[in-house]
């Protein structure tokens, strides 16, 4: 079912592609059959290979194969077995010291096979941005209690050629009055996409706007946040944040890549969010944000960046349901200003996307972005037109620790001769014990 | 600034405080928020009209895929006392809630956290090697064990040493409490062992769907003869079932149970070709509706007596 998806933008890349991608196209199709069969034959495998050595005759078979389909909630084929293992041994209860003053460490692999029609334009710095396979990242996560005041979080990012301090961060675990205080580099809690990683995300890439006002690592600095919950009938979480400005990949609208002298609280990037989350049901449920972000920017010493951001997800899950099935959407708004010599430069952008478990092991997703131009942008001279982006993606979980997606975009570009497609198989793989993920 | 950095500091101050692990006493009811409803059962129980008991996964949902709702954070920011199963059940969802609730009183370690593992003989705990190869495995053995009334009274026990640990002044009739339900507990352990033993030993085998039941077999003397999911967390395939039928028939095994969440066509299938009974066991105690443990276990029990006869 994935290979399809995958091979038809694959299939069509050499009718509307340029020359490099007439040859790479019938590369890639063979590369994505081959990964594609040999991933997916984790699930999906020839009938034939079944045990021969059952009682239970063809009509049985085909019943309960119609049943299984039933319970993974797809009616699919048939998949063979692997080593049977029925009853596991019992063992002693004098298991001692599983748990240690360890760490959580896990290891995450993020890889794609990516093909494009027209440029790559992908705005992220883990999104699949080349022809051919891509490391997205290899991300080591670790995380412990320090003490009983306080716990530390690392994330550290490998590339093929480097690593790269993600977020490294302490937290408090007994501050009273209902506050929690960060302190390190972190990704700001600007929104619902800028503060989660990879792993976390429902497609294979980041978010147009967010690449375009926060850079291709997110909104994150050196900082401190504060962040408190209150005492009321339902959840209001209000939290602010000061970080540095700068940084070569990730204070985009501020400081950039440029040196900073900080010499007082206006000339950190600030980040105010005030969060709530309504129960509407036992099984539907719905989280609004506002907030918005100011500091300086990199063209003068008075000049300022403020960005303004309302997001709303809306969640229906029954819990008590077998497929696990659900459906999530998400809106993102953000508009933003920035003062330059002369001018004040206004743009928006809005990412929207739904995404259902549709079974056990699959999922489906639709996103669509649009992020306004500014002519004759001065801080950002690539982006001087509006632009569309449509996704699509399907994912199969062969366990709880795996995942492979497929996904195609079209990125409209009305400003260029020509759109944008894009064709991702992407591939991610997790070890080790990792921290569960908020909601 | 300088009004800014009075304030970090005093909040800071505030934040390394000595933790509280010498119990306060508690002026009105302990609120106690425990995971799973079996537990929230035998916390009401205990507690009786000295605690204030709330929990936050229903017996219909799998307690290891929960959401992490935010709300779920309420309950935990005013409690005294958290309880939780343990043995990594709760783990793909419970830390981001204990965090974010900011309240040091049930964070891991303080006085107000009890993990009710502790209390109970654990089973399959990998001898050797724990690998994910081997399917969702737990490392520190089967978490499942509030599906055995043995293993509940020793959390009843647990849970009455801590709330009198929480609440002096009233520790006696917590103490008192908890050995009355653990004693009744342990006599209906024990007279269902036997009234199982006198089963004929052909009767005393089952299917199940997910390793979840072994505490309760344990306890009853009936033999797991195989399980629907050919590893733990895996969905099965037809060739794993082909071969749960074939020992179904060969073993003429006479039931399969699985609880309410997880899929049913299988086992019903399996159930229906095999000529065996289907019994959907109570994933907790309906707390909500006032049962206690004691009523969920004995309605668990009898519809599987009733299936094996």
């Amino acid at each position: 079912m994935a290979c399809a998806v995958v091979l038809t933008p694959a299939a069509d890349g050499p009718v509307r592609g340029g020359r490099r991608s007439a040859r790479l196209g019938p590369a890639l199709s063979w590369a994505s059959i081959a990964l594609c069969s040999s991933l997916a034959s984790v699930a999906l495998a020839q009938p034939a290979a079944l045990p021969t050595a059952t009682t239970a005759d063809a009509a049985e078979e085909a019943e309960l194969q119609r049943a299984l389909a039933r319970d993974a909630g797809t009616a699919g084929p048939a998949t063979t077995a692997a080593a049977v293992p029925v009853a596991a041994a019992y063992s002693s209860p004098a298991a001692a010291g599983w748990q240690t003053i360890l760490p959580d460490i896990s290891l995450i692999l993020d890889t794609a096979l990516a093909a494009f029609v027209g440029a790559p334009r992908q705005t992220g710095a883990h999104d699949p941005a080349q022809r051919g396979f891509n490391l997205q990242q290899l991300e080591m996560h670790l995380e412990s209690s320090v003490d009983p005041y306080l716990e530390l979080q690392a994330n550290l990012v490998f590339s093929q050629f480097g690593v790269e301090v993600e977020e490294a961060y302490g937290r408090t675990l007994a501050a009273p009055l209902g506050l929690q205080l960060r302190m390190g580099q972190f990704l700001a809690r600007a929104g619902r996409s800028n503060p989660t990683h990879p792993h976390a995300w429902h497609f294979a890439d980041q978010a147009l706007v967010n690449g375009k006002f926060f850079g291709s690592e997110g909104q994150r600095g050196l900082g401190a946040e504060v962040s408190w919950l209150a005492p009321l009938p339902w959840v209001v979480e209000l939290i602010a944040a000061a970080a540095m400005p700068n940084g070569a990949c990730c204070a985009r609208s501020f400081g950039g890549g440029q040196a900073i002298s900080v010499g007082g609280a206006r000339d950190l990037a600030l980040n105010l969010r005030l969060e709530q989350f309504f129960d509407l049901s036992p099984r539907a449920s719905l989280l609004v944000g506002v907030g918005g972000l100011a500091g300086p920017n990199s063209t003068g010493f008075w000049n300022r960046t403020e960005i303004a951001i309302a997001d709303v997800m809306f969640r229906w899950r029954d819990q008590g349901d077998a497929q696990r099935r659900a459906f999530t959407l998400q809106i993102e708004m953000m508009g933003r200003r920035r003062q330059v010599p002369d001018r004040l430069l206004q743009d928006a952008g809005v990412t929207a996307s739904a995404v259902a478990r549709l079974a056990l092991r699959w999922e489906a997703g639709l996103r669509f972005e649009h992020v306004l131009g500014v002519a004759d942008d001065p801080l950002d001279p690539s982006w001087t037109a509006d632009r569309t982006r449509s996704t699509a993606q399907v994912t199969f979980y062969p366990s709880h620790f795996s995942r492979l997606r497929a996904q195609a975009s079209w990125d409209r570009r009305p400003a260029e001769a020509r759109d944008g497609f894009a064709a991702f198989l992407a591939f991610e793989a997790l070890i080790g014990a990792h921290g569960a993920h908020s909601y | 600034m300088m009004r800014m950095l009075a304030c970090t500091l005093l909040v800071v101050a505030l934040t390394f405080r000595a933790p509280s692990v010498a119990a306060e006493p508690a002026p009105t009811k302990v609120r106690v928020v425990c995971t799973l409803s079996d537990l929230a059962a035998l916390a009401q129980q205990v507690g009786g009209p000295d605690v204030e008991v709330a929990h936050l996964v229903d017996p219909g949902q799998d307690a290891h895929y929960v959401d992490a709702r935010p709300s779920l954070m309420l309950p935990l920011a005013r409690a005294d006392l958290l309880v939780v199963n343990g043995l990594e059940l709760e783990v793909g969802w419970l830390p981001p809630l204990q965090r974010g609730a900011r309240n040091a009183a049930i964070q891991v370690g303080a006085a107000g956290f009890l993990d009710a593992s502790i209390a109970v003989r654990r089973l399959q705990v990998p001898g050797t090697v724990a690998s994910r190869s081997q399917g969702d495995v737990h490392p520190a053995g089967n978490p499942h064990y509030l599906h055995d009334a043995r293993a509940a009274a020793a959390v009843a026990q647990a849970i009455g040493q801590r709330l009198a640990q929480l609440d002096p002044a009233r520790a006696a009739r917590h103490r008192a409490r908890a050995t009355e339900v653990s004693s009744a507990l342990l006599a209906f352990a024990e007279a269902q062992r036997t009234r199982f033993a006198a089963l004929p030993e052909g009767r005393r085998r089952v299917v199940v769907y997910h390793q979840s039941l072994v505490y309760l077999l344990d306890w009853l003397g009936i033999e797991q003869a195989a399980a629907i999911e050919p590893l733990p967390g895996i969905p099965p395939n037809p060739g794993h079932i082909a071969k749960v039928l074939a020992t179904m028939r060969a073993l003429s095994v006479p039931a399969v149970l699985q609880e309410p969440y997880y899929p049913r066509n299988a086992a019903e299938t399996l159930a229906r070709l095999a000529k065996a009974k289907l019994v959907v066991v109570p994933g907790g105690a309906d707390v909500d509706r006032g049962e206690t443990y004691l009523a969920r276990i004995r309605r668990t029990v009898e519809a599987i007596h009733g299936a094996l006869r």
